[in-house]
């Protein structure tokens, strides 16, 4: 950052035009911003409502604007749905160990479109709002945040659709269901990790921005979202490793077969899972809270 | 532990890079590869060099200085907005900025919306907000606006929503910039009303305005800004008067020598030297090609900017080919103590008469005297004051 990481510039180099011979502060006086997890968290805590209105802020200047309001929210991942259940179902076949093909592509699309386009709003939360930035103190995680609670608003109507598609393709959802809050818990740690490290990355490298949309779509293609997570890892092993480097595994795998089959999760890929997750959430959340001190500076 | 409303910043060092890598990575990115080839690195750009200030409950402070002294700086510091890059700040209790927030604006919103996102922006509860949101719609004066929506507001409107929620925030420490450069003038008496209520509760204020009247007459202690260093601090009076008399020696005095008509020679005198009260001569030499019906107007100013007062009324006369002495008296003299600017501007004698001599700084002089008793602490905007005056002419 701006103040720690070039110390030695000032002290050993030569200043610029206008300032130059002017000494710089003695080096026992150098800034370092003191602040501990849980203080930061606590803070977090109290800037809830901000965060809250700053997503009805967006969700409602989103739906005044658009003519289809909350129709948009559905539309894509039932448009993927039906993408992909035309490709997977007329081209090629794919192993759904008997679920209908749209319910199984929907579960995972689910989980998909929360992280993407959590990860697409969050990460240009702060360049966008720099100018508020500028003005305004608060805790700058409140910004991707809000865009996580509008990402989630969005996946909470597109579950919806699940209420008619259900009987529509003639297939009961099994009683299992009760292992999704612990399968969101793990999506939700992942995401948040991976917007607050994207989106304070963004402030200082812009150029990132373009990143984004290439990662995403890259990502929908390792992550199972048309197929099945027993396809590319086979073994207890593999799937152990797969769902390690990637926690969207065991959360669409885990859904689909608490939701369609009636099973458990697997849980050891999902312990797995979990710690990658968690270990992101709490590394993104404390580089955010590291860089933050310079966003004024360079924003 | 501080109290609430203390602040307390200590050697305050900020520094920006110099922009000459457009992206801050490629600039950290340069900076890592000029070191390691031990070259010398572009450098940095000191905003702020050793600044202090400490303020107790109930302080109120002026940042003065010229643009780009480090004033905004050290208020973005204060909020929490910008770290320093070195030193130490403490600010007790709750703050609340006063500043331009018409970026956390959304136009497709309507104005009652936008008063709970803006309120939520700048910290305060939503049901402080709304308990008080009658009170900011009046004080904004949005009555009868307050469901459209933003975009439809003008300027002025968005700017007054703004203030209208900073204005009840009610913090320990209020830091206000430039609030009066927005609105019309009702709406800057009333934020200063607003500022003067607030102070009076035993807020902190720190006050940057280039309206030095509206720092006089809000803060008690002063703080000149120059070129990122401190430049002189105390009672606003005494940092006010140093302000004005430097800005003064910038801003030399040269009458222009190139028009039809020039000021040769300008001089203030006295009987009995230059007091308060007294009687005040002020000798002007006018040159003149021809002879011109000319009507002659003369102005005293604090600073080199608007004069305070204005020698009442105008004199209208011949300027006479070759030069004219004339003398403007005036007694008594009712400003304090402290240096001040004769100004002259000379028309041709018709209704819009053409220009003869620019409206301009002729001479200064210092004038002795007790300081005028203040009048009971308030807001006032400084407005020209009107005096009556004998002439007489020779040739």
């Amino acid at each position: 950052m701006s103040t720690e990481a070039t110390e030695l510039d000032v002290r050993g180099t030569v200043l610029a035009e206008g300032t130059r011979d002017l000494p710089g502060p003695p080096p026992e006086i150098w800034f370092r911003r003191r602040h501990t997890l849980l203080g930061a968290l606590r803070e977090l805590r109290s800037y809830d409502e901000l965060m809250l209105s700053l997503a009805e802020r967006d969700l409602r200047t989103r739906y005044k604007q658009a003519g289809l309001g909350v129709a948009w929210a559905v539309l894509t991942p039932l448009l993927l749905m039906l993408a992909f259940t035309f490709v997977f179902t007329k081209f090629t076949r794919v192993d759904t160990h008997g679920a209908p093909y749209p319910l199984f592509s929907y579960l995972g699309l689910l989980p998909w479109t929360f992280f993407a386009s959590s990860l697409s709003l969050g990460s240009t939360a702060l360049t966008n709002n720099v100018s508020l930035l500028n003005k305004v103190y608060c805790p700058r995680e409140v910004f991707p945040l809000s865009q996580i609670i509008i990402a989630a608003f969005d996946a909470v109507i597109a579950t919806l659709v699940l209420i008619p598609l259900f009987p529509l393709l003639g297939y009961a959802p099994k009683l299992e269901v009760y292992y999704v809050p612990l399968l969101l818990l793990v999506l939700l740690a992942f995401v948040i990790g991976v917007t607050l490290a994207a989106s304070i990355t963004l402030i200082y490298m812009r150029d990132l921005r373009f990143a984004v949309p290439l990662i995403l779509q890259f990502g929908i293609f390792v992550t199972p979202v048309a197929y099945n997570a027993d396809v590319v890892a086979n073994t207890p092993a593999k799937m152990m490793i797969y769902s390690t480097l990637n926690p969207l595994v065991p959360v669409i795998d885990g859904l689909r077969r608490c939701i369609l089959y009636g099973e458990p999760p697997q849980w050891w890929p999902l312990f797995g899972g979990a710690c990658t997750a968690t270990f992101l959430m709490v590394a993104g959340f404390m580089i955010f809270k590291r860089l933050e001190t310079g966003i004024a500076d360079v924003a | 532990m501080l109290r609430d409303g203390e602040i307390h910043a200590e050697q305050i060092w900020k520094r920006f890079r110099v922009d000459s890598r457009p992206s801050y990575f490629q600039d950290q990115l340069g900076r890592l590869v000029d070191t390691l080839r031990r070259r010398s690195s572009p450098g940095w750009r000191w905003a702020l060099r050793d600044v202090n200030l400490r303020a107790e409950p109930g302080d109120s402070i002026g940042l003065i200085g010229a643009n780009g002294a480090g004033k905004s700086t050290l208020l973005k510091i204060l909020t929490r907005v910008m770290y320093p890059t070195a030193g130490g700040v403490r600010v007790a209790g709750r703050t609340g900025a006063m500043i331009e927030v018409r970026t956390g604006i959304s136009p497709q919103l309507s104005g009652r919306e936008n008063i709970y996102v803006t309120a939520s922006l700048m910290g305060l509860r939503r049901k402080d907000a709304a308990r008080r949101f009658d009170e900011i719609v009046e004080f904004a004066g949005l009555e009868h606006s307050v469901d459209r929506l933003v975009k439809f507001y003008s300027v002025g409107m968005q700017m007054r929503l703004g203030f209208g929620v900073a204005a009840f925030l009610e913090p320990d420490v209020l830091l206000v910039d430039e609030v009066l450069a927005v609105g019309d003038a009702s709406f800057q008496h009333r934020c200063l009303e607003r500022m003067r209520y607030v102070l009076n509760q035993g807020t902190t204020l720190v006050f940057v305005s280039h309206d030095l009247a509206a720092v006089e007459a809000t803060c008690v202690n002063g703080m000149w800004l120059d070129g990122g260093t401190v430049r002189s601090v105390g009672p606003v009076r005494e940092v006010l008067a140093e302000y004005r008399g430097a800005v003064e020696v910038d801003a030399e005095i040269r009458p222009r020598q190139d028009r039809p008509v020039n000021v040769v020679h300008a001089e203030v005198n006295a009987p009995d030297g230059l007091h308060t009260g007294g009687p005040l001569n002020i000798d002007l030499r006018f040159q003149s090609e021809v002879s011109r019906r000319a009507s002659i107007h003369v102005g005293i100013s604090e600073g080199t900017a608007t004069p305070i007062l204005l020698v009442e009324p105008g004199r209208e006369m011949m300027l006479e080919p070759g030069e004219t002495d004339v003398r403007c008296s005036i007694d008594p003299l009712p400003l304090p103590r402290g240096r001040y600017y004769v100004w002259v501007g000379a028309y041709r004698y018709t209704t819009h008469g053409e220009e003869l001599v620019a409206w301009q700084p002729v001479t200064s002089f210092d004038l002795y005297g007790p300081e005028l008793s203040t009048a009971p602490r308030g807001i006032v905007r400084l407005a020209p004051v009107h005096v009556a005056s004998s002439w007489e002419s020779s040739s």
